[in-house]
């Protein structure tokens, strides 16, 4: 239950975050995100990972410029909204720091997540199948496996 | 009575004012001229280099540091909370000099930044050269706020400070802006991670991190200013008042015995204002090195024996990930070096997203079932920039032309040429920006312009089994020329626009083949002009203490002037970081009138 009622907070802050990205012109933070949900074009591939028409999230990929990040381009908000704003930007670095057990993106998620890293590092490599379950793994998908998996 | 209050203290400055005493000494001191990034005159007097009103109080603000210090004193004693929010570091000024007794309202958007950023230092960042943007040829450097945050500096910020193009830089007319400052530039903020991505990852560019020694208060005081200026915007002008130039401006905000840029007056080439930046006392607290994924990438590769390559290769190419001889670490080690390959070939559009998730995929996998790790250190080390030698060049040399003595002189603003030693440089790029070179002919006793090149582009990057790079050329000036059918000799303007390949013989000698197409235009040419088709090809041969660049290049051009076929050979050696000898020999066929060339040189960088 507790799981649930984080996941649906955690999807209601992504729509609240995916609201303002829209207004933002391309000079500030926001540009990638837009690219990423299909409303500028970067590329077709950019465009094929796209969810339609539903709050998009980062799908397993590089990002192009910034992404899914606060309106005015910083690092903000809670646990759950910097977690996902960070693999938002650094999925692909993450999967194979989670892979491996150890990494940067491994240290920073643990001070966003106020755990031990070593410890974070030994439960990403152990849950690697379950936090990136086929090729189509998605940043919010992987948030929410990710917190199932460090309070468990 | 806070009113009371406010009159008494009102009073008191502006007495203060008229009897010409603190105040106004303060107005003119550097703390007062820095924080509005005020810059002496030619013919007296101040100017700011910020454009926007919004950043004056004072209607003449822009000119006239007095009046906006007299304005932001009023500011401070108004009730004017939403402004006074604006200009937290010009508060903090003035009450450290007792220029006001009030206090600074709770600015909620002020705190936010300061909770967001959490500062906890101040980051100078070099990146290096992109040759694939003509606006990043000579790199770029931005500030980061470092961060208390838990974790790491990904999670510290960047500030930029840019042109805004608003999507245009592929047009000619973006130029053309940039450099007669058509835009306004201003400063952003993103976290590091972002930048990482952009100058890491996606433009293959080292980042060079070189914390600065700030106080507590210097650092406080930083964040203040960067808010103010964060509000304002300045135009945007490519070679003067750029990104770099800014930065300095910044800096000596915070502590203006710097007085870094007053180092700038001219032309403020990122690589410069980063010597600068070093070279100032008690700035520069630690470096750290960040190289690029391309970096990482042939660091690993360089640090792997046979069968780890063999099946490295196995990896990239076959997506065989199946490597039974190796250890585990050794396979760890392949399989995150090809991984980092895979991410590599995606960025550089060389694979269609599924194919790059399949085998990134396969990567991961085959990675996750290891138990143990790589051995290979990190690479923390790298050429520093900070060594390489200064860009501005002036040359002295002596030759002989067909049996004619010579002397000579050049001075290059800017930046680096293939021959010039390239430590804590691009190798094989190559930015010559406006060449000139006078010469004095013995037997006649004249002085001649011999050549000005406005621009010289050269990118020579050798193609191998990871990497495919196209090599290219962009060339163009004006050079002294000889008519061999009349003998007459006048000047041509021409472009020379090329591409083309370079593969590596050794890791010390590269060969390089281009294939041209030429414009030529002068007075003295048949019908003014011609057009020529042609190819340059050679050898570049880099052993540290010198260099040899030995060239074939030969046009088919639609006027005899323009045939011809050129041997070149062009040495250089280095004294020390900024002085070099050169040796240049070029023999020239055309129609019949042969010109032979030689030419010893000291070269010096200053």
């Amino acid at each position: 239950m507790k799981k649930v009622y984080f996941a649906s907070i955690l999807a209601g802050t992504v729509m609240m975050m995916s609201a303002p990205a829209n207004a933002i012109d391309s000079t500030g933070c926001g540009l990638g995100s837009m690219a990423w949900r299909g409303q500028s074009g970067i590329g077709p591939q950019v465009l094929a990972a796209t969810t339609n028409g539903s709050f998009g999230t980062q799908t397993f990929g590089i990002t192009f410029g910034t992404s899914g990040c606060d309106p005015n381009g910083r690092i903000t908000g809670g646990t759950g909204r910097m977690t996902l704003a960070f693999l938002e930007n650094n999925l692909e670095q993450y999967a194979m720091d989670a892979a491996a057990g150890h990494g940067e993106t491994i240290d920073t998620l643990a001070g966003i997540l106020n755990m031990d890293s070593k410890r974070l590092g030994e439960i990403s490599k152990q849950n690697f199948a379950y936090l990136f379950a086929n090729e189509n793994a998605d940043a919010l998908d992987v948030t929410l496996k990710l917190f199932t998996v460090v309070q468990a | 009575m806070r009113t009371i209050v406010k009159v008494i203290f009102f009073l008191v400055i502006v007495l203060g004012f008229a009897s010409g005493a603190k105040a106004n000494e303060f107005a003119f001191s550097d703390k007062w001229l820095a924080i509005g990034h005020y810059q002496p005159k030619f013919f007296g007097g101040y100017e700011s280099t910020i454009d926007s009103p919004n950043f004056f109080l004072s209607a003449d603000g822009k000119k006239n540091p007095q009046a906006e210090l007299e304005a932001t004193v009023n500011l401070f004693l108004s009730d004017d909370d939403t402004k006074k929010c604006l200009f937290p570091a010009r508060y903090k000024l003035l009450k450290k000099n007792g220029l006001t007794i009030q206090s600074f309202p709770k600015c909620e958007e002020l705190e936010k930044f300061y909770e967001d950023l959490r500062p906890n230092g101040v980051t100078f960042l070099f990146t290096d050269a992109y040759m694939n943007n003509p606006s990043s040829l000579f790199g770029h450097t931005l500030l980061r706020i470092d961060t208390a945050r838990k974790g790491t500096q990904l999670l510290a910020h960047g500030a930029n400070y840019g042109a805004f193009t608003e999507g245009k830089e592929n047009s000619a007319l973006f130029a053309i802006l940039g450099l007669t400052g058509g835009y306004f530039g201003g400063f952003t903020v993103k976290p590091y991670y972002d930048i990482i991505n952009t100058y890491n990852n996606i433009e293959n560019r080292d980042i060079w991190e070189f914390n600065l020694d700030f106080a507590p208060e210097e650092l406080d005081f930083f964040v203040a200013h960067l808010w103010e200026v964060g509000h304002a915007q300045s135009r945007y002008y490519f070679f003067t008042r750029n990104c770099s130039y800014m930065l300095m401006e910044t800096l000596d905000a915070v502590r203006p015995s710097l007085k870094l840029a007053k180092k700038f007056p001219v032309q403020t080439i990122p690589l410069d204002t980063m010597k600068a930046v070093h070279q100032s006392k008690g700035l520069i607290k630690n470096v750290r090195y960040r190289p690029s994924r391309q970096r990482k990438i042939l660091y690993r590769v360089s640090e792997m024996g046979k069968p780890e390559l063999v099946a490295y290769y196995k990896a990239i190419e076959d997506k065989d990930y199946d490597m039974p001889d190796l250890s585990d670490a050794k396979k760890a080690n392949v399989i995150e070096t090809a991984y980092q390959f895979v991410q590599y070939q995606y960025v550089a559009h060389n694979l269609e997203l599924a194919d790059y998730r399949k085998q990134s995929f396969q990567a991961l996998m085959a990675r996750n079932k290891l138990k143990e790790s790589s051995q290979i250190p990190e690479l923390k080390d790298g050429k520093s920039p900070l060594e390489s030698h200064d860009a501005m060049r002036a040359t002295v040399g002596f030759g002989v032309k067909n049996g004619e003595a010579f002397q000579e002189i050049s001075y290059r603003p800017a930046y680096h040429s293939l021959t010039d030693d390239n430590y804590g440089l691009l190798k094989g790029a190559e930015i010559n920006f406006l060449n000139t070179t006078l010469r004095h002919y013995d037997n006649d006793d004249k002085y001649v312009l011999e050549r000005f090149d406005l621009l010289g582009i050269r990118s020579v990057s050798p193609i191998d089994r990871m990497f495919t790079p196209i090599s290219f050329q962009i060339l163009s000036g004006v050079k002294r020329t000889l008519n061999p059918q009349t003998l007459e000799e006048g000047y041509v303007a021409d472009l020379v626009v090329g591409g083309g390949a370079t593969y590596a013989l050794s890791d010390n000698v590269w060969m390089f083949f281009m294939a041209n197409t030429k414009a030529a235009y002068g007075g003295f040419l048949p019908r003014n002009q011609y057009e020529a088709l042609g190819g340059n090809g050679g050898i570049f041969m880099d052993f540290e203490k010198w260099r040899v660049l030995a060239e074939i290049e030969k046009y088919y051009a639609s006027s005899k002037i323009g045939s011809y076929q050129e041997y070149k050979v062009e040495a250089s050696y280095t004294l020390n970081r900024n002085n070099a000898l050169a040796f240049n020999y070029k023999y020239q066929k055309n129609y019949g009138k042969d010109i032979e060339e030689t030419m010893f040189s000291w070269r010096k960088f200053f």
